[in-house]
């Protein structure tokens, strides 16, 4: 087959069309992020980083990074923990098939509709509630209590997409030879210890894939969020993606909102940079 | 006797024998098997029941949903269902939804395969560059670009518009597409066009003929994904559409005002708009786990 060497570049046009269509508006963003910049108020005016000041030295910024870090930690750990537990549960025994269809379902779901779905469970006269006396517990706020807000959509967040967890999980147990683990069995080890020197070094290719789909859309989140809280009450729940939301869209400040993204966005590059590297550094070990 | 029969049909069990033994680690077997079946069965109680007690509520008259206790034995009705299936607040944004999403992922393969087609096949300058440019649009908050996007919507009169959407829906479709159908090309051997080329063909008759069939499959699963990921978008069109453009996610919020929430026709929706996502579930599951996982699970 002769190669023509324009031939690359003219397949990847429609693809390098849109990237640069799509860097375009980010490169634009980027500089307002330096600019002082209201919708309302005329044409952006350079300020040197002042909407980065800000951002870092009021308390409603720094609570947005708070919150953002939080919610992200938080998730991450609780869905690999038990998204790993399930899968391994799943591969036990026969019945795995059937009970992985009915678990895979909320994952399934557009996140604001399952959002929708909690808040309508969660209200004070909701079921869950109503579940929580009937059991002789106490009613609680949910999302409506300043303390409790933040970890009713993390709660969310769990029950939505700890099937994405379980679903690769799957896939990387499955593919541990199970000869490895009868060996290490075999020489004493517990299920324990089995799991800590064979399963989890082998599952490390695969956990990177999910930590970084997962720690990155979690430092991101803005679906469940804003449509079960807005990111109140008051700022409670509000992370660095509501709170652009909220001053480009609500207070027309293009400047602070993208100053909010841009930090985001350096969050989110440097979760898939630590772990890229950790990849590379696995494949040539 | 009942021990060696045990021992032929058991060949694992070597050691220790004795029937007393041999019942004790069986039965341990059985109740071990017992508490996976209960964990797991919790898990699907907490996963399913929210669906259930929707599905419920759908059913249910006003009367019936604010009743406090809540109900859980009630006459099922369908009129919320005749109410949201004849009206337009829901029936047009689910038929905006279905153009914005098929017609976002048309673009998408028309702008994937061919790129995806060049990063596996060729080695040229700037490849790297350009997959991972493409893959960042997936990682980089929606809002970081859809917000100066909108700012040029509203200049080019891409606000609100079919084709504004599919323009801005690329970032949601088009990365993971390109992602995917390039591993799955890169997996197989580059041989099998090379025996196509051989024979006469061009690159193009080695595509159509050997490639494309052997990934269809795959392609398959990724058009699904993608039109899961486009139809559950939420913030792009929050920011882009307006009156005209209404989308699901964003359009079932309509029963959610001020004064009320109508709780049985916000239920009937939802539960409308779960079917694209279950119908998904049973055909592509297994082909989506491997596309995601393509290069780093093999065996």
């Amino acid at each position: 087959m002769k190669n023509k060497p324009h031939l690359p570049y003219l397949l990847a046009l429609p693809g390098i069309a849109i990237l640069v269509a799509m860097l375009y508006p980010f490169l634009t963003g980027a500089w307002w992020s330096f600019n002082s910049y209201r919708l309302n108020r005329g044409e952006p005016e350079f300020n040197w980083g002042q909407n980065f000041v800000s951002l870092f030295s009021t308390g409603e910024g720094l609570h947005a990074i708070g919150v953002t870090l939080t919610y992200a930690l938080v998730v991450v750990v609780a869905e690999c923990i038990l998204g790993i537990g399930l899968a391994m549960l799943l591969n036990y025994g026969r019945y795995g098939n059937t009970f992985r269809l009915l678990i895979v379902l909320p994952l399934l779901l557009p996140p604001v509709i399952a959002a929708l779905m909690w808040n309508v469970m969660l209200t004070e006269n909701g079921v869950v509630n109503w579940l929580l006396e009937s059991l002789g517990g106490q009613r609680l706020l949910w999302l409506s209590g300043p303390d409790s807000a933040l970890w009713s959509v993390i709660l969310i967040d769990i029950w939505i997409f700890t099937p994405f967890v379980i679903l690769l999980g799957q896939a990387g147990l499955k593919s541990i030879p199970a000869e490895l683990r009868e060996a290490s069995a075999v020489d004493g080890a517990g299920p324990i210890r089995n799991f800590i020197s064979v399963t989890l070094p082998m599952l490390m290719p695969i956990l990177v894939v999910i930590i970084t789909f997962r720690g990155i859309d979690s430092l991101k989140m803005f679906d469940i969020i804003y449509t079960t809280t807005q990111g109140g009450p008051v700022d409670a729940t509000t992370n660095l993606h509501v709170l652009a939301y909220l001053d480009g869209i609500r207070n027309l400040n293009f400047g602070m909102a993208m100053a909010s993204l841009i930090v985001l966005w350096l969050l989110c590059y440097l979760i898939s940079f630590f772990l890229l590297k950790a990849r590379r550094k696995e494949a040539m070990a | 006797m009942s021990t060696t029969l045990e021992q032929t049909a058991l060949p694992q069990s070597t050691t220790r024998a004795h029937v007393s033994a041999s019942q004790r680690r069986r039965r341990k077997k059985n109740v071990k098997h017992g508490v996976v079946i209960a964990l797991l069965s919790g898990w699907t109680v907490f996963a399913l029941a929210p669906i259930v007690w929707i599905f419920m509520m759908s059913l249910k008259t006003p009367e019936d949903i604010i009743s406090n206790p809540p109900k859980f034995f009630f006459l099922p009705t369908l009129a919320n269902y005749a109410q949201v299936l004849s009206g337009p607040e829901f029936l047009t944004p689910f038929l905006n939804s279905l153009i914005v999403t098929l017609g976002s992922l048309v673009l998408t393969l028309f702008i994937g395969l061919p790129t995806a087609y060049a990063l596996a096949r060729f080695t040229f300058k700037g490849r790297e560059s350009i997959a991972f440019g493409i893959l960042s649009l997936r990682f980089a908050p929606e809002l970081l670009i859809i917000l100066p996007l909108y700012l040029i919507f509203q200049q080019s009169n891409l606000n609100d518009t079919y084709l504004g959407l599919i323009l801005a829906y690329q970032l949601v479709t088009l990365p993971m597409l390109v992602w995917m159908l390039r591993s799955f090309i890169e997996d197989l051997p580059p041989e099998l066009e090379e025996a196509v080329a051989v024979d006469g063909g061009t690159r193009w008759t080695a595509f159509r003929h050997v490639l494309f069939r052997l990934i269809a499959p795959g392609l398959g699963a990724s058009l699904m994904l993608s039109f899961i990921w486009a139809w559950n978008s939420y913030t792009l069109p929050l920011v882009l559409s307006g009156r005209n453009t209404q989308v699901i996610t964003t359009g079932i919020q309509q029963y959610i005002s001020f004064q009320s929430i109508a709780w049985g026709p916000m239920a009937a929706a939802t539960v409308i708009s779960l079917i694209p996502g279950i119908l998904f579930a049973l055909l592509s599951l297994r082909w989506v786990v491997d596309g995601l996982t393509a290069g780093t699970v093999k065996g």
